[in-house]
């Protein structure tokens, strides 16, 4: 074995440690993030073809008669703020790739949540042309919201669930 | 309904038939060839900012072998809706643009293009795939037609 060869595995085992080092702070980064979000979740709203009616009851559950503020949850102004990405509606093929955008533009700790029927399998919109299904299809859903469209109150509780923040009877959980 | 009144006179020039689509919303058919100086003359006589054109609305009628396009407007000093409806053959879809006379035109031509496949002579921003997914588009189908195979 000569000097270089040497030097180079000590470089290897360098660059593996820091590896490591750097993915253990990601991994203690992302627990930290993830417990401050608990408490602090802010949203991102997005309309990917619905009819209108789940993005009501979206902006009926932000209203202080739901007073969601209680538990620290915002309308952020940016998806780049944005902890929860709150999808309405069908996904088309036209918003697929916007959405599949604005999802990779969210920062670091993220959530979907998709509400309504359309938003779940294509409601009514399902076997459409134009249409790529639900928001499953495109981007990684954390969790759903039946309904159409779905009470205030339940938006508001699947964020809780979501969030560990409620507890769940064992006979509800999937 | 005096303000619709005055509309029908000035139209009558251009009208060849008259119905109701429902009360207050009177519906004049108008020559396909005649439909921008139709247009034109309502404009002129009501006024540059008393015109806002709100949908336009294509209907395949494979039966009769037409495409109707349902123009509505909506006149601001009356507050009232009007529909002009033209019909062009559904082996020629061909109609003049309004984009001169009425810009807001633009993005019901081009829906109608893209959906229904209606030529409008003198728009050039007509594209395919505006609202329809890029893989229809690009076979060549128009989606609202009703022999389409989607």
């Amino acid at each position: 074995m000569c000097m270089g060869d040497s030097a180079s595995i000590i470089y290897y085992r360098w660059f593996q440690r820091g590896k490591a080092f750097i993915s253990s702070i990601a991994v203690v980064i992302r627990v930290l993030m993830s417990k401050l979000i608990r408490y602090s979740p802010w949203l991102a709203h997005f309309n990917t073809g619905a009819c209108n009616g789940c993005d009501i009851e979206v902006l009926a559950s932000i209203t202080p008669i739901y007073d969601p503020e209680r538990y620290g949850v915002k309308l952020s102004p940016s998806v780049r703020h944005g902890d929860i990405l709150i999808v309405t509606g069908v996904v088309t093929k036209k918003a697929a790739e916007r959405l599949r955008r604005l999802y990779e533009q969210m920062p670091g700790v993220k959530y979907v949540v998709a509400v309504g029927a359309c938003a779940y399998d294509g409601g009514v919109f399902k076997g459409s042309y134009s249409i790529s299904g639900g928001a499953g299809k495109v981007i990684p859903v954390d969790a759903y919201v039946p309904g159409c469209p779905p009470r205030p109150e339940e938006i508001l509780r699947a964020l809780l669930i979501l969030l560990n923040r409620e507890r769940v009877k064992e006979s509800e959980r999937h | 309904m005096s303000g619709t009144n005055n509309i029908e006179d000035a139209l009558s020039s251009y009208i060849i038939g008259r119905d109701t689509v429902k009360p207050n919303r009177p519906r004049f058919h108008i020559d396909a060839g005649n439909l921008k100086s139709a247009i034109a003359l309502l404009k002129q006589c009501l006024g540059d900012e008393a015109l806002y054109l709100s949908n336009i609305i294509g209907v395949d009628k494979v039966a009769e072998g037409v495409i109707e396009l349902n123009y509505f407007i909506h006149v601001v000093p009356l507050g009232n809706t009007i529909v002009i409806r033209v019909t062009v053959p559904r082996d020629k879809p061909q109609v003049s643009s309004l984009i001169d006379v009425i810009p807001g035109a633009l993005s019901g031509e081009c829906e109608a293009y893209d959906l229904l496949g209606v030529e409008f002579i003198g728009n050039r921003y007509l594209r395919r795939g505006f609202f329809v997914p890029v893989d229809v588009a690009s076979r060549g189908v128009f989606p609202l037609r009703k022999d389409a195979k989607v």
